[in-house]
């Protein structure tokens, strides 16, 4: 069956030879062939390039949150460098012992109170003794 | 070796919206030779928040009294003067004896309730010394209806000191389960209930000036989720201290040492879960100096704390900025 389309182009020779195609007979392939080795040129492309070329660094970004009690805006670059044997650090970096407690950060600015009067204290127990 | 570059320091850079506070009805009395202070959330003149905080302050004056070393007739004083090396002793004790052991485990040791003798060596009360450097193991069996039986090496007297205000603090604390936001002070250590929405404020004493205050922290619960409870507690050298000769004393023990505690850390103040917890960490964050205090502080995972050291610096964990008042 055929589209009524079709059937209105149906006297041209090329259109017949489609409609009615010899046993045998093959559409043109080169235009596939293109299209298939274009592919997988790219494909192959895309495939070196992840190989072979290594990833670049990923840049730490400090990230200032919206939410109003937020108070620390605070880069941590802690780089542990395991020396080898025979290795010495690299200029400017502090030597520290390998046996030396992790260094932690430490807050030394504590907002000072608004004079507020607060009912609930925490303090020292005890007494002194004279 | 290892190259290491130190973090930067924490800059603050807040603005912060003061909430709304609770104006808490509060009720007093005096225990364990210090204030016995129960805060609700009520209306000042509620007589169910004042008859509840009333028989709280009773029932765990009654406790105190149980555990405290002064008194001859407690359980603890009992204990102390019995010769035997296994000791049956009564739920309330045991309880308090088991809190011990868990302050013990969580100070990384510097909480060491075996340390009566040399306390009162170093206020010249006794004669007796602790070998430096000993500890002096001590353990527990469970008995029937919570009772327990005390094991320990002939001569060794318990001080419970500020792990039974911690722990009567959480007691306390639960036995006030109809209120939802409700604090217990036992002494300066504190335990924190907080409904969602609401915020309790908790000044912290600046022990360098009589009624000062060093920070505030704000301890709340999301408006949208469950109630939270919080530990407060300070430890410090500055105020339960003698002089001998021309040396300054302290109450603080350090158990490796047998001495009053050589350290740079004039007071810390921890908040984390619980008060028997926040109790423990900060006498530990005293006792090991103010780098290693802190050290330790972080590897507990505490909610914040603050220390203020001999030569006039505080210092506090970055998470902590997050409870302080501007």
């Amino acid at each position: 069956m055929t589209k009524p389309s079709s059937a209105s182009h149906a006297g041209s020779p090329g259109r017949l030879d489609e409609l009615f195609q010899v046993p045998g007979a093959r559409p043109d392939p080169t235009r596939a062939r293109l299209v298939l080795g274009v592919a997988g040129i790219a494909a192959l492309s895309a495939l070196i390039t992840a190989i072979a070329v290594p990833p670049a660094p990923v840049a730490s970004t400090v990230v200032n949150m919206p939410t109003a009690p937020t108070m620390v805006t605070q880069q941590r670059p802690i780089v542990y460098v395991q020396l080898t044997p025979g290795q010495s650090p690299p200029p400017g970096a502090t030597v520290i012992d390998a046996k030396a407690p992790k260094p932690i950060t430490i807050v030394t600015r504590v907002p000072a109170p608004a004079q507020r009067a607060v009912v609930v204290r925490t303090t020292q127990s005890g007494k002194v003794i004279p | 070796m290892i190259t290491a570059e130190r973090p930067t320091r924490a800059s603050r850079v807040a603005c912060y919206s003061l909430p709304t506070l609770i104006v808490p009805l509060t009720v007093a009395t005096t225990a364990m030779g210090g204030r016995l202070i129960v805060h609700l959330a009520a209306p000042a003149g509620d007589g169910r928040a004042k008859h509840d905080a009333r028989r709280l302050l009773s029932r765990i004056g009654c406790w105190a009294d149980r555990l405290s070393r002064h008194l001859e007739a407690s359980e603890l004083s009992a204990l102390n003067a019995d010769s035997r090396t296994r000791v049956p002793i009564g739920p309330t004790l045991a309880a308090a004896l088991w809190a011990a052991r868990e302050a013990a485990d969580e100070s990384e040791g510097f909480v060491d309730i075996t340390l009566l003798d040399a306390r009162l060596a170093a206020e010249g009360l006794s004669f007796a010394e602790l070998a430096a450097g000993v500890r002096r193991s001590w353990s527990l069996e469970s008995g029937p209806r919570r009772t327990a039986v005390v094991s320990r090496p002939p001569g060794v007297r318990f001080d419970l000191g500020g792990v039974a205000k911690g722990w009567l603090a959480d007691r306390a604390l639960v036995l006030l389960s109809s209120w939802p936001s409700a604090v217990v002070d036992a002494d300066g250590d504190l335990s924190v209930r907080c409904r969602a929405g609401d915020t309790w404020a908790v000044a912290l004493d600046d022990p360098r000036a009589d009624g000062a205050t060093l920070a505030i922290f704000h301890l709340s619960a999301p408006a949208t989720g469950w109630s939270v409870q919080w530990g407060v507690a300070t430890s410090g050298t500055s105020v339960h201290r003698w002089r001998r000769g021309e040396i300054l004393h302290h109450h603080l023990i350090d158990p490796r040492t047998g001495a009053p505690a050589r350290t740079d850390v004039v007071q810390a103040t921890v908040v984390c879960g619980s008060a028997l917890r926040a109790e423990a960490l900060a006498k530990a964050a005293v006792i090991a100096g103010s780098t290693d205090g802190l050290a330790l502080l972080e590897r507990a995972g505490v909610k914040g704390a603050v220390i203020l050291t001999e030569s006039g610096e505080t210092l506090a964990l970055p998470q902590t900025l997050t409870l302080l008042a501007g």
